[in-house]
């Protein structure tokens, strides 16, 4: 062996590798989402799924997103054939358990999917803490520019969307962003009153065919 | 159940690899033959292991037992049996078990033909394999476990991508390509031990590592081929080749494996060129792992490419183990492929294989450049680009040309070197077929420069080839009265090799005329019909039956019944549909070809009017295109008839372990020798 | 000079020049990604270049000639627009709101004329784009056609 050619040889493979290393940074199928520090979207979405107590919303109960403004709000984008949606539901579950009482508001958005399939699949999987509504035209999708399920969106006290997650939520980003959110809360008493306005109740809409 | 008892079987192989890459080497250092066999055990037992792991994966597939993470990702209830069970490599860890049960299989074929072979060469060629094994074991019980178990039990499953389960190709396409990629291991293991054993120096260990290198090349050229032809049945451009980094992937590795395939044999005649083989063989597995993991990893953009996972960052390790491993065994053994033979003259056949290396190496790098440079400029200065077809075809083109002219003068001239008298025999005749074929072209409205010449280059190279097959055929007629048939079966068989070699010719000229016709004359055009309205490209007329509709188990298809004609005779019809799957949102879209001798036609539903009043239908004339698929077929067969074994004969060629003379080799009998 | 470095020089020539020919290659075929902000941003140097546009379908702009088969739409990143025509039908579920990305050319003319319009595709586990309702697409042709 001749190691001093070898070391040589070797060299060449380092910018190589670097390039690919660098590579794994990025995503290059990704279009930049330009929602983050926008407003969110509004939307009227009628409840299929009403959650455990004490975060229930009554089944046929239309949600008002602009009626949780001033609590942290976490969108779950989801749909009873998504595989990955299964691989974070555990995670996300117990973190929305974790952190009743804090002024965060948790909902599932059924996306491209029936009532009926989803509650089985809540059923199945252990439940779901919080209330799901049904996107029944995927108007609420689109404004959101989803790209697949699941997504999960991140809106801040003020009704903007702070950070968007692509795929499986895990407890460290949930951790990380729903934390820095709830601190960048207005300190006084925006928790409090938001209980109340959680949601407008209001009769079933016409078009609501969420619970057949 | 089946997916733990599997799982335990991919633990107990991973921990078997382990064992014997280990204990073979030390075997092998401390010159122990028990040691070296338990090694060799090894390779077998991890065969047995992942045969019984992927036959637990299929079983689970097909009884759909959604406990097992990889059927609940690609199963569902609905899906036919046929791609229930292909869907074994629809996704990511499908794939994984599946390559490692190839490597398995190939790794056992080739220690247990080679197993008695003395001296340390075998050892640390299995070593090596062994290495490999390890990699995809590790992954295998590590981020793509396929047997992973699922709760709570879901009922059904989303089924596989449903691109794959559109065309009977996506059966035949991955196997091939697997078997092509995972079966450029061999001859690597076989580069690697030959530097560990020492025995680089000698000419021998490149017989064992060519005939595995043909084999894994047939089955890649296979792959090539029919993945060009599952892109053009399945995804509805029109188009069989895109010069996407996954397409660009398979056709690296192919690139140096067959500029290897040329350059060994002048190796053999002439002991030259040692270090560059060993670079092209090493290269080849490379360019393979870099395939992979461009396809695995989703650091470019492609249409094909697997979904990104944590498996990128073993990927990446291993790619990096490989490369600078690589590197470092070439370069330290550098000094002991002293070349001993040399060129002697301008005009002999190894200078054409010389220039044939040079051009399919040029050509590689292009590729590779190409397919690289995204991922460099947003590196470099942040920038998000795509290199476009026009610049693989602007690059390639005269390289592609360059190279079939090659394949015309190579078997044309002899070894050492060629007379006046003799180039001017052998050279010139061929002209008449670059003339003929030429003429064709330019009547025919060819009017790039590029796609002339291939043209007339197709035909000058068919006609050189042909003449090697009618000089032999002739010779044989003259000296041992055998009736034509005899000749050529006898010719062939007497040195498959050469023979061989001269078909997969003919099969890339076939390939050559169909790229080069089909894209010189393809026609298009698109056009919203009603029923009974007709479209008509290039002279070709067909008519919009219906639009109808059918809901089938797992899937619902809309399809534009189209009338071929001729003189207001329905001659054939077609059925482009588009297929929309529950679980996806956008349709497949179905084309359908009506294919003759002459060319295609194509048809592609494009829209529909949803109560059928309309539809919007896609007419693409090209002409030759199955000569594509012909010619694969064609090169294929080259591969299988070199493959084997010649028939008994007397040899003219010198025992390979007597180191190649530092005089060259009068090689007056040309034609007797491995060509 | 000797033999050998007669050999280098033909080689270092060779390579050198295999390599201008590729970066020229590069740099003239090389497609940019942009967004629509990106391709404004451009100005002069944004015409009549190959590009790959990126962004949403404006709602409300889609129009689709299916006779003449001229599609029109603008493509929006939220701060700028761009109106986009192609010939050719679009892609069956193309919808207002949804990713796309367009290859093409920017004219003077403010026109974007594209060659090739694709959905965002991805193979594994994002199967739907947003707002597709597959079944509403082919519900009436089914019912329509089977007996």
């Amino acid at each position: 062996m001749n190691w001093k050619r070898a070391a040589i040889a070797a060299l060449f493979a380092v910018p190589v590798i670097a390039l690919f290393a660098w590579g794994f940074t990025k995503d290059p199928n990704n279009i930049p989402s330009p929602l983050p520090g926008r407003m969110a979207p509004d939307f009227r979405l009628p409840v299929f799924s009403p959650g455990e107590a004490p975060t229930t919303l009554p089944v046929g109960d239309t949600v008002h997103l602009a009626s949780l403004r001033g609590n942290v709000v976490v969108l779950n984008f989801w749909a009873s054939w998504c595989l990955s949606c299964r691989d974070e539901h555990v995670e996300l579950q117990q973190f929305a358990r974790r952190y009743e009482g804090k002024p965060v508001k948790f909902l599932g958005v059924l996306y491209n999917d029936f009532p009926a399939p989803a509650i089985n699949w809540i059923r199945e999987m252990g439940g779901q803490q919080y209330p799901s509504v049904n996107d029944a035209n995927a108007h609420t999708s689109i404004d959101y520019g989803l790209y697949g399920v699941p997504e999960t969106y991140f809106i801040d006290g003020s009704g903007r969307v702070a950070y968007k997650q692509t795929g499986p939520v895990t407890d460290a980003i949930l951790t990380r962003i729903v934390d820095s959110l709830i601190a960048a809360l207005p300190a006084s008493g925006a928790a409090a009153p938001a209980d109340s306005a959680a949601h407008v109740l209001a009769p079933a809409a016409p078009g609501s065919k969420g619970t057949l | 159940m089946t997916g733990m008892f599997a799982h335990d079987a991919l633990l107990v192989s991973l921990i078997a690899v382990l064992f014997g890459a280990i204990v073979g080497t030390v075997g092998i250092r401390r010159g122990r033959q028990d040691w070296v066999q338990l090694a060799f055990g090894a390779i077998y037992a991890n065969f047995v292991l992942v045969t019984i792991a992927t036959g637990a994966m299929i079983y689970a597939l097909v009884t759909h037992d959604y406990s097992v993470s990889y059927v609940a990702q690609v199963g569902s209830n609905e899906t036919p049996l046929f791609y229930t069970v292909i869907s074994l490599w629809g996704a990511l860890e499908g794939s994984i078990l599946f390559w490692a049960w190839v490597l398995g299989a190939y790794s056992t074929a080739v220690i247990w033909i080679n197993r008695k072979r003395p001296g340390t060469l075998v050892p640390w060629a299995a070593v090596t394999l062994l290495v490999v094994a390890l990699f995809f074991a590790i992954l295998l019980v590590g981020p793509a476990n396929p047997f992973m178990p699922v709760f709570p039990v879901p009922a059904d499953g989303p089924g596989p991508n449903p691109l794959l389960q559109n065309h009977i190709l996506m059966a035949v396409h991955p196997p091939l390509l697997y078997l092509g990629y995972v079966g450029m291991s061999v001859p690597f293991a076989f580069a690697a031990g030959a530097m560990f054993s020492g025995e680089v120096a000698s000419d021998d260990w490149i017989k064992i590592s060519r005939t595995w290198t043909m084999i894994a090349w047939g089955f890649l050229s296979a792959a090539i081929i029919a993945g060009m032809w599952w892109s053009y049945e399945v995804l509805g451009w029109g188009g069989y080749w895109a010069w996407d980094p996954v397409e660009n992937a398979s056709f690296l590795p192919w690139l140096t494996a067959t500029a290897y395939l040329h350059s060994v044999m002048v190796q053999e005649r002439r002991g030259m060129l040692k270090q560059w083989n060993l670079n092209l063989m090493v290269g080849t597995f490379v360019l393979t792992i870099l395939g992979t993991f461009l396809t695995r990893s989703g650091i470019l953009s492609s249409v094909h490419a697997f979904t990104t996972g944590t498996i990128g960052y073993y990927f990446l390790g291993f790619i990096a183990f490989v490369l600078i491993g690589a590197l470092v065994m070439v370069a330290g053994v550098s000094e002991k492929l002293k070349t001993r033979g040399r060129l002697e003259s301008a005009t002999s056949r190894e200078t054409v294989f010389l220039l044939n290396n040079l051009f399919l190496t040029a050509f590689c790098f292009t590729v590779l450049v190409g397919t690289l440079f995204p991922l460099v400029a947003e590196a470099a200065r942040g920038i998000k680009v795509t290199v476009g077809e026009p610049f693989f075809n602007k690059m390639t083109l005269p390289l592609i040309t360059a190279l079939i002219f090659l394949l015309g003068v190579g078997p044309a001239l002899p070894w050492g070197v060629a007379s006046k008298a003799q180039m001017k025999q052998k050279l010139l005749p061929p002209i008449a077929g670059a003339v003929v074929l030429g003429a064709v072209a330019l009547i025919a409205g060819a009017r790039n420069p590029y796609a002339v010449l291939i043209f007339a280059f197709v035909g000058y190279s068919a006609f050189a080839n042909g003449r090697e097959y009618w000089i032999g055929m002739k010779a044989r007629h003259a000296a041992h009265g055998e009736n034509w048939l005899t000749a050529l079966s006898r010719l062939v068989s007497g040195n498959r090799r050469r023979y061989g070699g001269y078909v997969a010719h003919f099969g890339v000229l076939f390939v050559a005329l169909g790229i080069a016709a089909s894209q010189s004359f393809r026609r298009e055009r698109e056009a919203t019909l009603k029923p009974g309205e007709t479209i008509t490209v290039a002279g070709h007329t067909a008519r919009l039956k219906e639009v109808w509709g059918r809901q089938e188990p797992q899937r619902a298809v809309i399809g534009a019944t189209m009338e071929v004609l001729d003189n207001g005779r329905v001659v054939a019809t077609a059925d482009p549909r588009m297929n929309f799957y529950p679980t996806q949102s956008s349709p497949v879209p179905t084309p359908q070809v009506v294919s003759s001798i002459g060319g295609d036609l194509y048809f592609n539903l494009m829209a529909f009017d949803q109560n059928g009043a309309h539809a919007t239908v896609k007419l693409i004339v090209q002409p030759l295109v199955p000569w594509i698929w012909f010619g694969g077929g064609i090169v294929v067969l080259g591969a299988i008839i070199g493959v084997f074994p010649n028939r008994k004969r007397r040899t003219v060629v010198a025992p390979a372990r007597q180191p190649v003379a530092a005089v060259p080799i009068p090689v007056a009998t040309t034609g007797g020798g491995e060509a | 000079m000797s033999k050998r470095n007669w050999a280098i020089l033909v080689a270092v020539v060779l390579v050198a020049t295999f390599g201008w020919l590729l970066y020229g290659g590069l740099d003239k075929n090389v497609v940019f990604f942009l967004t629509p902000k990106e391709l404004l941003a451009k100005g002069d140097a944004g015409y009549d270049v190959p590009v790959r546009l990126g962004g949403l379908v404006k709602p409300g702009t889609v129009q689709w000639d299916e006779k003449t088969l001229h599609l029109q739409f603008e493509v929006t990143d939220d701060t700028s627009t761009v109106l986009v025509h192609e010939t050719g039908a679009p892609p069956q579920m193309f919808q207002p709101g949804m990713g796309v990305v367009i290859e093409g050319k920017y004219g003077r003319d403010g026109v974007f004329e594209a060659t090739n319009l694709m959905v965002k595709h991805s193979n594994e586990y994002h199967p739907p784009k947003p707002g597709e309702k597959p079944e509403e697409m082919y519900k009436t042709l089914i019912k329509g056609s089977t007996p």
